[in-house]
């Protein structure tokens, strides 16, 4: 627990000095939310489940950086700490890579909710925030995304054979997750078969603008976490037991 | 009172198929700076990370400080400081940030500001990592190392591409961290910085202890010294060779080159004392530890 505590405000740290993860979690979110949600106005389609696109945009937006952060940010962190034999260090010291995991973990949920925080602070002055219909479900549906994400991340820092390797894998996953999981066109524009995959995506956005604005789908989305979160996690088992700091 | 600091009996370790570790056997005093020395390969580190405990080992006893790595590890950690071969830091961790860290997980007993004065870091603690010479970073890695002040320190590859005024610059914080009372364990594949700093060097090869001892007693071991001198003609080196111990002759036409067993170098210099010959440049030669590891690990001792 010490080592969690001493290790946890320096991650903090040195991930806010990360410019390309800030700018990934912070900055693209609310500035495509902004361009999106101005581009499709108002006016409420089947495509947008005849929801009013700007509100569908804020929700979600608010999904995106948590794949950013856990897909892009933690991967090369956890990788570049393999790489460098940053965990070996920190484990010669008596920190377990487990828990200089849980650091970055806790640090990536936590600039989650930041960048959240800012999406929002975004959609204030200009289109404001929708109604949540489902708060609770909202906050489920945004914690489960997290974990399982976050959980998909350090499987890839793990993988991967560098630093940039984890970069090149966490991007290659950003923008499926992205576009696919509704953060671009909405699932209600998508082909049968690209709703169907979307369906079988992580992708926390869904997750968030189902409940939040009301429509079906949270306990679907919630299998595919759980999925995706097992497999996450019988992945880390073995690749910890592989490739040991 | 224990006096010895490590004590490893037929150890043994494979990855996978491949023999690592072929039955080692050593032991290090408390206060000794003790080096591992041997080429790329010879299960130099693998050992270090047994010694550690991290990594588990497949035959032999360990004890480290009286405890068994392996099983006491946590017991262990606060009593050893590492220094890993390739491992580093993250690159934009400043080097007060990583003091402090350090000086956390160690307990929090120690005032990292007083530590980066002690280890020369005061002018550097508002420094990222990255932006650190070789030089600085093994110092860095040196305080880390010793934060908590460890009775016993792994040191693998310390000075590795460092400069030269660096290197002796780590060794002499090597010496200061011996002085703290530490014992040292040092990990080298150079053999200047053994025999500059090592109270004993143990020589590994393809997973096997091949020697150890003192540096001057491994490179005397090799058989022989070289004595010099200026000598006008090689006329008066005539009957030399038939002197006890005396391997070899070589004359270049200005100086006398003889390869001679160490303790007959006194017959060669009573023989030319006896000649009315005395040499001022007569100066005798023992071979770098360098040499003779080198002859040893080509086979020529073996």
């Amino acid at each position: 627990m010490t080592s969690l505590l001493a290790l946890t405000p320096t991650e903090l740290r040195l991930l806010t000095r990360d410019w390309t993860v800030l700018v990934f979690a912070f900055v693209f979110p609310p500035l495509v939310m902004l361009i999106l949600a101005g581009v499709f106005g108002t006016h409420a389609t089947v495509g947008f489940f005849w929801q009013n696109p700007q509100n569908y945009y804020v929700a979600a937006s608010a999904g995106v950086p948590i794949i950013a952060l856990a897909l892009v940010g933690l991967p090369v962190t956890l990788a570049s700490y393999r790489e460098r034999g940053v965990l070996r260090r920190l484990e010669a010291f008596g920190v377990t890579p487990a828990q200089t995991i849980a650091a970055q973990a806790i640090v990536t949920a936590g600039l989650v909710l930041i960048g959240v925080v800012a999406v929002l602070a975004a959609a204030i002055p200009t289109y404001g925030i929708p109604h949540v219909v489902h708060p609770a479900q909202v906050l489920l549906g945004l914690g489960a995304g997290t974990l399982t994400l976050i959980l998909i991340g350090v499987a890839i820092g793990l993988a991967a054979p560098s630093a940039r390797a984890a970069q090149a894998i966490g991007l290659i996953a950003f923008f499926p997750l992205y576009l696919l999981g509704g953060g671009g066109p909405p699932k209600g524009a998508m082909t049968g078969v690209m709703r169907t995959i979307s369906g079988a995506l992580p992708s926390p956005i869904p997750g968030i603008v189902d409940p939040w604005l009301g429509l079906p789908g949270l306990a679907g989305q919630l299998a595919v976490f759980g999925a995706w979160s097992a497999a996450a996690i019988g992945a880390i088992c073995w690749l910890v037991r592989r490739t040991p700091a | 009172m224990m006096n010895t600091a490590i004590e490893v009996h037929d150890l043994h370790k494979n990855y996978g198929p491949q023999p690592v570790l072929r039955g080692v056997s050593f032991a290090v005093g408390v206060g000794e700076i003790f080096g591992i020395a041997g080429r790329n390969g010879a299960g130099k580190t693998t050992t270090v990370e047994i010694l550690q405990g991290l990594r588990s080992r497949d035959h032999g006893q360990v004890r480290v400080l009286g405890f068994d790595p392996g099983r006491d590890r946590r017991r262990l950690r606060p009593l050893l400081g590492a220094q890993l071969q390739t491992s580093a830091l993250p690159e934009r961790l400043r080097v007060g940030e990583a003091l402090r860290l350090f000086a956390r997980l160690a307990g929090g007993r120690v005032d990292w500001r007083q530590l980066a004065r002690a280890w020369g870091l005061e002018p550097l603690v508002g420094k990222q990592f990255g932006g650190l010479s070789g030089g600085q970073r093994q110092r860095l890695f040196l305080a880390l190392a010793m934060i908590h002040r460890p009775r016993l320190v792994f040191l693998d590859e310390l000075t590795q591409g460092l400069d030269p005024l660096a290197r002796r610059e780590t060794w002499r914080l090597v010496e200061q961290a011996r002085d703290h009372g530490t014992t040292v364990v040092l990990v080298t594949h150079d053999m200047e910085e053994a025999e500059r700093l090592c109270d004993r060097v143990a020589v590994m090869h393809e997973g096997e202890l091949v020697t150890c001892g003192r540096p001057v007693e491994l490179a005397t071991a090799m058989g022989t010294v070289r004595v010099r001198f200026s000598s006008p003609s090689a006329a008066g080196l005539e009957g030399l060779a038939q002197l006890p111990g005396v391997a070899e002759i070589g004359y270049d036409g200005a100086s006398a080159d003889i390869a001679v067993d160490p303790e007959s170098v006194v017959h060669v210099a009573t023989e030319l004392a006896r000649r009315d010959l005395a040499p001022p440049d007569f100066t005798v030669i023992r071979p770098s530890l360098e040499e003779a590891v080198m002859a040893l690990l080509n086979g020529d001792q073996r």
